[in-house]
């Protein structure tokens, strides 16, 4: 057999595995190459193995045939055995990524040594370490052109392991401005309170594009992000949240149902000071520069 | 029974009733009940000075005594809830004159201030005192009517009488159930024009029910708020349940009994002219005002076109809680009750699930915790795990909210705040004494010269005593004074809310 027949053998081989992701059986190559001798075949998928183009899985006592990601396969060229090791436990954890110490107990590796691979991969830029926002000094590995896990990077409201509360705070102020908007219309509505009711409402998905539409944000919000912070305005006491018969959660703006109360209306009710302050002593209503100020 | 509550009772009776009867209302307050010869061994007071102070708090129904235990002497004992009314007298008076017209307004101005009187001798000295003003027009005639129908309203109430139990030497006061009195015209005419009361043979005393004035204020609180959530509609709606409650159920019960929507339609056709949405909608309202009303109305059955009960008990804690939802906004920023209202919803919830939900930096979100947790609106939980084998055991803290405390919390505040704002008016008053006075004298002559037909040069002489820079001062003060009054109100309103609360029992 003359190489360039092994060579279109294996091509077709590889066809067939592209088109099946989840892998091939044998059964498989023979139906869709019926030409093929099974010795051939035995010699070609022993060589596309060793190039490592396929895993091997034994499924239910029939040998599956999987095609490996063709990144994969490029990346641990030229690496020695420690790299590839290390690499595919990184590559298994995919966008979750994996812990320091869960590779070093998983590739038996010494710490040491296995400090020298990752930092080779690093460098070959084949992985990236990323910091977790729960714990600040855990470092996860992961494929370099992977996006991070909502868990690992925190999602949309994370720059660089750090929480942005200004942005909280703009769509904050956003949503409840969208929703206040609709509020004024459940207040004598010609057409009967529930209708009134119902125009108030706006589900998620209406505040999600009205934020995208504004365009505040350089990062796409999923109508999960705008939940999340729909679900501070509740917190906030600005709004009101309720479900719709279909399932998806619909908010409205509100008001507190008493304004202002004496208390706060009155400087002690604010003070830092009121517990110290005393008929006699240092801190007295008599001279206190609270009341001054806002008496005058 | 605080001690905040004993500054602040102190602190009013300093203000109306003057130090004597101050230094025995504080005595009493510290003591709990004590009778004459130990008051007037603590206080070291005269006996008869004591016993003048004893006559005021009682008359007013600030105080109340029982036999002690050799039932020859009587225990006296301050009632600090009644002493605290005092500065809610004004809120009576505008609710009467706002409800039923000036002559109500007098009427129970007069009462308030002579604690109990008989219905005669109140009629004849406003009549009497508002002979000459032509402008109110009061006539006896209309007092006489207006008075009964304050007793058949509730608003006035027969006073106790005292009665004397056999084999004991102190009288007990025991509550007679109020009847709506006759009141024969001529007499009273009489006595008017011959400025004589002591003929009058009248002898049932009355007085103010502050409780019926509550229940006006309880139903003035629900219909408001539900007004700022849905609309004026839903307010009325919520007006006419609260009607329809009293007939059913006692006033202040947490729950009423439940109530039929076929008559609130019939009571919003009535309306039809005048709001014709709510008549309209009627069921649409009733069905909002339930599902976003704050819970302040249930539905119970669907017998009868509806039956719905009003939770009053609820509203009150809802109401506390909007109340301390604002107070933590006030004193520790709108981010603090953010993680209040958060931990409320949750009911017990851990730190790390605070800082997820509320979206705050994780180093504000702790420390914002930890300022609530000092300042008592919230309390943690441990949970402490059963002794692992492994490094350390682990315990978990569960935030949570104690509202009954928290409110007790508030309430503590508000009674310094208004023990404060008091003495602040007090000190202020004895600092510019001397140019009120001045004032006032300056005031009195030049009414009396006026009245004399002096010439308008001497008038102005007299005027002139009071420089420029007094008068400035006399301004300043006096604006100072009506702000800390208005203050008083309000916290007065505040404090009212916690009552309500308070009401209710812990659940």
């Amino acid at each position: 057999m003359s190489v360039k027949t092994d060579e279109q053998l294996k091509e077709k081989i590889l066809n067939v595995a592209k088109k099946n992701p989840k892998g091939i059986s044998h059964k498989d190559i023979t139906a869709a190459i019926p030409e093929i001798s099974s010795a051939d075949l035995v010699t070609a998928i022993n060589e596309l193995l060793q190039q490592e183009y396929f895993d091997l899985f034994n499924q239910n006592g029939v040998l599956i045939y999987r095609i490996k990601a063709q990144t994969s396969k490029q990346a641990v060229k030229g690496a020695d055995n420690e790299e590839k090791v290390v690499f595919n436990l990184i590559e298994e954890a995919g966008n979750k990524g994996i812990w320091i110490r869960d590779i070093r107990v998983r590739s038996n590796l010494a710490n040491t040594q296995l400090t020298k691979v990752l930092k080779n991969l690093e460098s070959k830029k084949l992985i990236k370490a990323v910091k977790c926002v729960n714990a600040s000094k855990k470092k996860v590995y992961m494929l370099y052109n992977l996006e991070p896990d909502r868990s690992i990077s925190g999602g949309a409201w994370y720059q660089d392991q750090d929480f942005e509360s200004e942005f909280v705070d703009i769509l904050n102020v956003q949503c409840y401005r969208f929703l206040s908007q609709r509020s004024e219309k459940m207040k004598n509505n010609p057409r009967g309170p529930i209708v009134g009711r119902t125009q108030t409402y706006a589900t998620a998905a209406e505040v999600q594009k009205y934020i995208t539409d504004l365009g505040i944000s350089k990062v796409q919000l999923d109508v999960e992000d705008v939940i999340t912070i729909l679900n501070t305005l509740v917190y906030d006491g600005k709004a009101e949240s309720s479900v719709y018969p279909d399932g998806s959660k619909v908010y409205r703006a509100i008001e507190p149902l008493i304004p202002a109360p004496g208390l706060v209306q009155v400087p002690c009710g604010v003070c830092p000071l009121i517990y110290k302050c005393a008929s006699t002593g240092l801190i007295t209503p008599q001279d206190c520069n609270y009341m001054k100020e806002w008496l005058d | 029974m605080s001690h905040q509550l004993g500054r602040v009772v102190s602190a009013i009776l300093q203000r109306y009733f003057g130090d004597i009867v101050q230094q025995v209302g504080s005595d009493l307050f510290t003591y709990g009940s004590k009778p004459i010869g130990m008051i007037v061994k603590t206080t070291g007071l005269a006996r008869s000075l004591v016993i003048d102070s004893l006559r005021t708090l009682l008359k007013f129904d600030l105080a109340t005594f029982e036999p002690s235990a050799n039932e020859l002497i009587a225990d006296y004992k301050l009632i600090p809830d009644n002493v605290l009314l005092l500065i809610r007298y004004p809120r009576y008076l505008l609710q009467m004159k706002s409800k039923y017209g000036s002559e109500a307004e007098l009427l129970v101005e007069e009462l308030l201030q002579q604690a109990t009187c008989s219905a005669s001798v109140l009629l004849v000295t406003i009549a009497t005192k508002y002979k000459d003003d032509k402008e109110k027009n009061i006539t006896i005639l209309k007092l006489k009517e207006m008075f009964i129908s304050l007793v058949t309203a509730g608003y006035i109430q027969q006073a106790p009488v005292a009665e004397l139990k056999e084999g004991s030497e102190v009288p007990t006061l025991v509550p007679v159930a109020t009847i709506v009195p006759d009141i024969e015209i001529r007499p009273l005419i009489q006595a008017m024009s011959s400025g004589d009361t002591s003929e009058l043979k009248d002898n049932i005393y009355w007085r103010v029910n502050y409780d019926r004035f509550h229940l006006d204020f309880r139903d003035e609180i629900m219909i408001k708020a539900i007004t700022r959530r849905i609309d004026e509609n839903a307010g009325e709606l919520m007006r006419f349940l609260l009607e329809q409650m009293y007939l059913k159920s006692p006033a202040w019960a947490a729950e009423s009994s439940p109530l039929c929507a076929l008559e609130l339609r019939e009571r919003c056709r009535g309306l039809a002219a005048e709001r014709p949405l709510l008549h309209q909608y009627v069921d649409q309202y009733l069905k909002v005002l339930e599902e976003n009303g704050g819970g302040f109305v249930r539905r119970v059955g669907d017998s009868g076109g509806g039956q719905l009960c009003v939770r009053a008990g609820l509203a009150a804690r809802e109401l506390v809680l909007a109340a301390l939802d604002h107070t933590v906004t006030e004193r520790l920023g709108s981010k603090a009750a953010r993680i209040f209202r958060l931990i409320r919803a949750r009911k017990y919830i851990e730190e790390d699930d605070i800082q997820k939900n509320a979206m705050l930096v994780n180093k504000e979100c702790k420390q914002l915790t930890y300022k609530l947790l000092e300042e008592h609106f919230i309390s943690v939980q441990p949970m402490r795990k059963a002794a692992s084998s492994g490094g350390l055991a682990k315990a978990v803290y569960l935030y949570h909210i104690k509202l009954h405390d928290v409110s007790q919390a508030a309430q503590e505040l508000c009674y310094r705040s208004l023990h404060n704002v008091l003495r602040r008016a007090r000190s202020t008053r004895t600092a510019h004494a001397r140019l009120r006075d001045k004032l006032r004298r300056v005031r009195t002559i030049v009414h009396g010269m006026r009245l004399r037909g002096e010439p308008q040069r001497n008038i102005d002489d007299v005027e002139e005593t009071l420089t420029p820079p007094e008068l400035a001062v006399l301004q300043d003060v006096e604006k100072q004074l009506k702000q800390l009054s208005t203050a008083e109100l309000e916290l007065d309103r505040n404090l009212f809310l916690f009552k309500w609360y308070f009401m209710y029992p812990e659940k």
